[in-house]
């Protein structure tokens, strides 16, 4: 965990680092604390008396704002509604032929033939099982979203970059946007803009504004100092310098801010038709979830998956073409505007053919076919066929696995889970066992390891619902000093503070709980087949379509064959954390071990490595800094995935999201979707503060890792 | 798929014979609320199918639980034929009180709540659907994770915790599980049913898994108003609180101004009523033999005019 596990080969067993001295304290403290726990409650549930009434401050506020500012953000509202009308008639106005037409053109000018193929086949999929309506009202809400997310996005960006002292708010709010579940703030807007469209619209903007923002940044500072004194040289003004230098040397990161965007604004535009009014193709798989179809919402799930990679593809297309195309500007005008000529001509050709042949204008109900139900019946053959394996592989994960970490072996272990009961002599043989490990280690001289497995020990025998909290901030409050130093330490502080004081401590354990598991989980099983994948061609091409999958279906599809599977409760839940979550350990894995640079795997081949050696020796030290990222990731989404992991039932910060939501309660579902941010920004910045240590020690000899 | 979409009024003038649109008092659209279960789309498409049958335009606009008592009360939205009196949050409430949303007294819906279980635990455990027997099975009910308790499937916890207070004011011995979600519990009968597998679980009716699937009701003793004061009635002589379930209302709303605008459909919506067989007969075909919406609802304005027609009347 800490800085140095440099070991060398004579023993130093008696050299305490000062480190370990306090790290001893801290865990005879908490021993202390956990003996502390009859008489003294409070140590482990923090008494309601000393809760701050965040909530209630949360309400009045909100009904304040309402009722002062009701009418202007009204008025936005009405004034969003008018083109959000117009592009929704417009699209659903349009014959489909002319609709696939158009944009197969754009996504052959985006990225050629293959992309323009891929674009037929996924719209002719929303047509045949029937989805076309839905599909493009959900069009609609993104394509009124972006615009409005990246002019939005590229003002505050620019902002930023102008005025270095608003960066500091601009980055802590675009944090806070980003890490609070989406969930938590439907309900504000709609109290705010009223029920509608529009309320998709706004929250698809707010989700979706902070990667340009970011991007926008981020490319502005890139561009190079003799770029500008070049653009300076040739005389030009403060807004030339700007449009005409820095903007354009920015461009690719831009583009790629809204790539981003775009990704973002539809992933939200899913979630915002639970307010409904939009009849969107996500109000399809909520309607399917509830009522438990499986086939209808995996159909419906795949136009999502199908439209979001369409919009990935496409816009990333035109933001990698950019550079190849300037060259276009200088011909003639059916040359450069060729993409809007054939776009006119042949979409008034299809306009008018559709006039005639009403097959081109509405895809006939008879044509549609629905394969919703053979998916049913696969669904149903597993449960039925492998029902006794599933209940098997169920109870162990129960019983080895969450349970402990959730409610302690003390109290897991009986006759009936375990086979036996744990009585007073085999405690006593579990705390020796204990301090035998903790002993081994420390006379290998890894005092760090000796601490993480006291600390195991500790939390799997109390379980960590039952830890006492003060013990809780004494560990984190140390871990992330000596990660990064008494800030980040103080920061940490006053985060837990918070969720304590805002009454929300239980929720925030077992969110952790099952989190934590689940993340570990992942990232174990992620790395290694993402390692699996770096080495052998194949595997990387089986997952890739899996990852894309994971990434852009909603994951309300998959709960409900989990369900189905493995019945309703925590398991359930952790396997929906571990689906989502797996995703960026593989990616990130995979792609660090890939651009290890080639002249460094060569001169280990040529040293004689075999390729075990290589890999273990060379690659993953050098591809550490991705894969902690990956880390990052990992912990990232499997909070984002907290909220909706409630819908299977989960107790945890998630299910106070929905009761706020439920109840029409903006102070409940604001406290704990801050408690959820809370949590995120400490994981964000305890990683990134591991990840430089890592990458310190690494960079100064990648090769003199490892003992 | 399209059952979102506005239904043409087929069935409107040329049945009613008479330009109902003389009735009309504003010619805006009237716009109905369409939730996420079939029950409600049932009592929606009739309401806005005897609108048009009167000559007004009606438009179907989806909206979720909560989101829909907003829409109400600011008037996006006119009209819910289906409002559930339980779970309605903290919106509905208050804008009830201030005027903002006008009840129109009830459905005609008689709701259920209450534990249920797959007929074929009849047959393992004999003597239910009484709770007393059901408490002598309770192991029958257990999971790896309850045991030696019963595993009891309740509402998601931002429904209320009514089945953990019944278990907890009683003793009884199941362990609440909440349900997270309605597809979730759905998706978990439906998983029990097939592998024939013991299932507790809180729910309600109407909905369309009882045509699905056979599901019996536990039997408690009656609710009374003074079950949480007074020991002697529910399970056990010698505990308050623990009866069985109070049942829910089901009303009719509009928004405030409906009245107003449109005192015809108004008086529509008053006398109009929707029974349990009714509801439960039209699901069958939509749910269970996979009809579409508009189909089975034209067939059942065709054939019950006999019904509807003295609503349209009631508005003279």
């Amino acid at each position: 965990m800490s800085a140095d596990t440099n070991v060398s080969v004579n023993l130093k067993i008696w050299t305490l680092r000062p480190a370990s001295v306090i790290w001893l304290g801290i865990l005879g403290l908490t021993l202390v604390l956990l003996s502390l726990r009859e008489a003294a409650p409070w140590l482990i549930s923090y008494p309601k008396e000393w809760v701050i009434p965040i909530v209630s401050v949360l309400n009045t506020i909100m009904a304040w704002v309402v009722d002062t500012t009701g009418a202007f953000f009204r008025s936005v509202s009405a004034v969003l509604d008018i083109p959000m009308s117009a592009v929704r008639n417009l699209l659903t106005w349009l014959p489909w032929s002319v609709s696939v037409f158009i944009l197969m053109v754009v996504a052959y000018a985006a990225a050629g033939w293959r992309l323009a193929i891929f674009t037929a086949i996924s719209l002719s999929y929303m047509l045949v099982v029937g989805l076309w309506i839905e599909s493009m009202n959900s069009l609609a809400l993104v394509a009124v979203s972006v615009p409005l997310a990246v002019i939005i996005g590229f003002a505050i960006g620019t902002a930023g970059f102008f005025y270095p002292r608003a960066e500091r708010a601009i980055m802590v709010t675009l944090d806070a946007l980003q890490t609070i579940p989406a969930f938590a703030y439907l309900l504000p807007i709609l109290l705010l803009f009223g029920f509608g469209v529009v309320v998709g619209l706004i929250a698809g903007i707010l989700f979706a504004f902070p990667p340009m923002v970011r991007n926008t940044l981020l490319g502005l500072r890139r561009v190079p100092e003799e770029v500008i004194e070049s653009g300076l040289m040739s005389g030009a003004t403060q807004a030339q310098l700007f449009f005409r230098v820095r903007v354009p040397s920015a461009a690719r990161q831009i583009l790629l801010g809204i790539n981003q965007t775009t990704m973002a604004a539809f992933s939200m535009v899913i979630i915002a038709s639970i307010i409904g009014g939009s009849s969107d193709i996500g109000w399809e798989v909520l309607s399917a979830m509830r009522k438990a179809r499986f086939g209808e919402s995996l159909v419906a799930g795949i136009v999502i998956a199908l439209m979001a990679m369409l919009m990935d593809r496409i816009t990333s297309g035109f933001a990698n073409r950019k550079p190849a195309d300037e060259q276009t500007t200088e011909t003639s005008f059916t040359k450069r505007h060729q993409y809007l000529l054939i776009t006119l001509a042949g979409a008034l050709v299809l306009y008018c053919a559709s006039l005639i042949f009403p097959v081109l204008q509405t895809y006939p109900k008879t044509w549609v076919y629905d394969p919703s139900g053979p998916l049913n019946t696969a669904i149903d053959y597993v449960i039925i066929e492998y029902a006794a394996w599933i209940a098997l592989i169920k109870k162990w994960a129960f019983f080895y696995l969450m349970l402990p970490f959730k409610m302690g072996l003390e109290q897991v272990i009986s006759p009936f889970s375990w086979g036996f009961q744990f009585t007073p002599t085999l405690k006593i043989f579990y705390g020796i066992g204990a301090l035998v490990l903790m002993g081994a280690a420390w006379i290998l001289g890894r005092q760090n390891q000796a601490v993480v497995i006291g600390l195991l020990a500790i939390v799997l025998f109390f379980g960590l619902t039952r830890m006492p909290w003060p013990a809780i901030w004494m560990i984190m409050a140390y871990v992330s000093w000596q990660l990064a130093g008494p800030r980040l330490a103080l920061a940490v502080l006053g985060g837990l503070a918070y969720l304590l004081m805002a009454g929300i401590w239980p929720q925030t354990l077992l969110s952790i709980y099952l989190c934590g598991i689940g993340v570990v989980l992942s990232f174990v099983f992620g790395t290694t087949l993402g390692i699996l994948a770096s080495e052998f061609e194949p595997v990387s091409r089986f997952l890739r379509p899996i990852n894309d999958t994971l990434q852009t279906m909603p994951l309300f599809v998959l709960l409900i064959p989990f369900v189905m599977i493995f019945k309703i409760g925590e398991f359930t839940a952790l396997l929906a954390v571990i689906a989502y979550a797996i995703v960026p350990a593989i990616r990130y894995s995979e792609h660090g071990l890939r651009n290890v640079p080639h002249d460094v795997v060569e001169a280990a081949e040529c040293m004689g490595c075999t390729r075990w050696q290589l890999l273990m020796r060379v690659k993953i030290p050098l591809a550490l800094p991705e894969m902690m990222l990956g880390l990052n990731q990992t912990i990232m989404f499997g909070i984002s995935m907290l909220v909706i992991a409630a819908l299977v039932g989960t107790s945890g910060l998630g299910q106070q999201v929905y009761i706020g939501l439920g109840d029409g309660d903006f102070g409940v579902g604001m406290t704990a979707g801050i408690g959820m941010a809370v949590i995120a920004i400490i994981a964000d910045r305890m990683t990134a503060a591991w990840s430089a240590k890592l990458q310190e020690r690494y960079t100064s000899n990648p090769f003199s890792s490892g003992g | 798929m399209q059952k979102f979409t506005k239904t043409a009024g087929i069935i409107s003038l040329t049945m009613l014979g008479m330009g109902g649109a003389a009735l009309a008092d504003s010619s805006d659209p009237i716009k109905i609320a369409i939730n996420e279960w079939t029950g409600q789309h049932v009592s929606a498409h009739i309401s806005g199918s005897v609108l048009q049958a009167a000559g007004y335009d009606v438009e179907y606009v989806t909206a979720g639980a909560v989101p829909q008592f907003a829409a109400i009360a600011q008037g996006n939205l006119h009209l819910q034929p289906e409002t559930w009196g339980n779970n309605v949050g903290e919106i509905y409430p208050k804008s009830v009180e201030s005027g903002d949303i006008v009840v129109l007294g009830l459905t005609g819906l008689e709701p259920i709540e209450s534990w249920m279980y797959p007929s074929y635990m009849n047959d393992q455990c004999p003597g239910l659907p009484d709770v007393n027997a059901l408490i002598e099975c309770s192991q029958l009910f257990a999971a790896a994770e309850t045991f030696p308790k019963g595993r009891l499937i309740t509402y998601p916890a931002d429904w209320g915790t009514r089945s953990k207070d019944l278990v907890n004011n009683a003793g009884l011995p199941f362990e609440p599980i909440a349900g997270g979600s309605e597809g979730a519990m759905i998706a978990e009968m439906q998983s029990a049913y097939k592998t024939g597998s013991p299932m507790l679980v809180m729910f309600w009716e109407p909905h369309w898994v009882h045509s699905e699937m056979d599901f019996d009701w536990v039997q408690f003793p009656g609710y009374t108003p003074d079950c949480d004061t007074n020991p002697a009635p529910g399970i056990y002589a010698d505990k308050t609180g623990d009866c069985g379930f109070k049942q829910a209302n089901i009303s009719k709303i509009v928004s405030r101004d409906f009245e107003s605008h449109w005192p015809g459909a108004f008086k529509i919506m008053q006398a109009l009523s929707i029974d349990n067989g009714t509801q439960n007969s039209l699901l069958l075909e939509i749910d269970f033999n996979k009809r579409e919406l508009e189909e089975v609802i034209a067939e059942w304005m065709g054939n019950n005019e006999a019904v509807w027609m003295p609503w349209v009347e009631a508005s003279k």
